[in-house]
């Protein structure tokens, strides 16, 4: 694994009560503490996290009800797999967002859902959908902090980002939907992420 | 392995995202396993990509805090990982059924800790399918004469999994399923077999089967087996993927059916 790892262990469960630390570091405690069966602590963890969770489903499988399906499945893999997460994966809120996106995304290229979008994706010429998905980024941000990261990306940057993570599109997809060759999509995403990676400071 | 193409490492940005198709992930896979700087630049993106998470937060419905309090209550955390002696194999695998091998050893919760630091993705199916295997190898140990013949089958469908899992043209689609878990279908043409890898299926219901099925293209299903006891699985469907268009899994009545009497909880074209 990586060679990094910050030395120092996720505090000692317990430790962290709720109050005091930031909410990253309750985050920790919480799933240390889910690990172990406490299903009041995954209780506060399913609350502190939820809108995330279920905005980011809804927003890829764009369905209420398939959203709700994902975000549950989600959170019983979450619950499954706490006692395997490992601070070097980078932030609980990561890892399970994480999560969430694999599923949700697995969700809409599954057959079932793919029929349905096919429908959209070949009527996606003069894109309402399109329009949705980037209109997300360019003015429904709750986050300041996150819009002006976005702001610092070019449109190809930003539109391929958005219509991959929102969108749920493959690279392929999003290099026909705005039809840029392929190779400029994959470094366009790598060159997105580099620069909102380090204007957010989260860097690894 | 096109995995060493110069530009691989340009894919760092669309995998994190989720963005590339199962073959594509699973080379990038095959890459990160050599490139430490690639492994990194993926981590480093992770906060990043959570943060677009922030601005599509919405409240989620109250019965959705219900039910997923109360569906944790039926199912266990797993354990944490704990470094094993890897010659200590489990007993469990020698009893693998006939026509496929299954395996719980902490082997393959290890590989399954691998998968979550990377993603889920192809290669793991690889990996788990390796792990059952060296445990099938494994069950050697405690060969007797009553267990000889399952052995042998089961050495034999670990053998018919080896060679999908491994043929130049293999093909893998996965996808969640919906009673929990991950299920990959991974297909060689020329081989003319399917292999179906579970990966935390749940166990069926009292009286229950998952029962595999090929659906042709005008939807007829066909029975291809059915899916063994077990996290971690890989099973040899029977009959040629070429005559599908779909591999489906419903759950069933122990014993099976000859038509699907359920909605598929995996359906994934192949």
């Amino acid at each position: 694994m990586s060679m990094d790892v910050n030395p120092s262990s996720p505090p000692a469960p317990g430790s962290v009560p709720g109050a005091g630390g930031d909410d990253a570091t309750v985050l920790v405690a919480l799933l240390a503490r889910s690990s172990r069966g406490d299903e009041s602590a995954f209780a506060e963890l399913y609350d502190r996290t939820s809108s995330k969770v279920y905005g980011l489903a809804r927003r890829v499988v764009r369905d209420p009800a398939q959203a709700e399906e994902v975000a549950q499945e989600a959170y019983l893999e979450i619950w499954r797999q706490s006692a395997r997460y490992d601070t070097a994966r980078g932030s609980v809120l990561a890892w399970m967002l994480t999560i969430v996106h694999r599923r949700s995304v697995d969700r809409v290229r599954s057959s079932e859902a793919s029929r349905q979008r096919d429908t959209t994706f070949a009527t996606l010429g003069d894109g309402p959908e399109y329009d949705v998905v980037t209109e997300a980024v360019t003015s429904n941000l709750e986050s300041a902090r996150v819009r002006k990261a976005l702001t610092t990306l070019t449109d190809v940057q930003r539109e391929a980002l958005t219509l991959a993570y929102y969108g749920g599109y493959t690279h392929r997809e999003v290099s026909e939907l705005l039809d840029v060759p392929l190779g400029t999509i994959k470094t366009r995403m790598r060159d997105g992420l580099i620069r909102m990676r380090d204007t957010l400071g989260v860097e690894a | 392995m096109t995995s060493d193409a110069p530009d691989i490492h340009t894919l760092s940005g669309a995998y994190a995202l989720d963005a590339l198709d199962p073959a594509e992930a699973a080379a990038f896979e095959g890459h990160l396993e050599s490139c430490e700087s690639c492994r990194d630049e993926v981590r480093s993106f992770r906060d990043a990509v959570g943060a677009l998470a922030d601005d599509v937060a919405t409240p989620a419905p109250e019965r959705l805090r219900t039910s997923v309090l109360s569906a944790i209550t039926e199912v266990r955390p797993l354990p944490p990982v704990v470094p094993v002696d890897s010659t200590s194999a489990p007993v469990s695998a020698a009893h693998a059924p006939v026509s496929a091998v299954s395996a719980t050893p902490a082997a393959v919760d290890e590989l399954a800790t691998r998968r979550e630091a990377k993603a889920r993705r192809t290669p793991v199916w690889l990996q788990v399918a390796a792990a059952i295997l060296a445990v099938v190898a494994a069950g050697g140990l405690w060969r007797s004469a009553t267990l000889n013949r399952d052995l042998t089958a089961a050495t034999t469908a670990a053998a018919q999994v080896t060679s999908v899992l491994t043929a130049p043209d293999a093909t893998t689609v996965s996808s969640s399923v919906s009673t929990g878990g991950r299920a990959a279908v991974v297909t060689s043409k020329t081989k003319g077999t399917s292999v179906l890898v579970t990966d935390g299926l749940p166990p069926a219901p009292d009286g229950k089967t998952y029962q595999i099925w090929f659906i042709g293209s005008g939807g007829a299903a066909t029975s291809a087996g059915f899916v063994p006891t077990g996290d971690h699985t890989a099973t040899v469907l029977a009959g040629d993927p070429a005559t599908a268009s779909a591999v489906g899994v419903t759950v069933e009545p122990a014993g099976g059916s000859a038509q699907p009497t359920t909605l598929p909880v995996l359906a994934v074209k192949v």
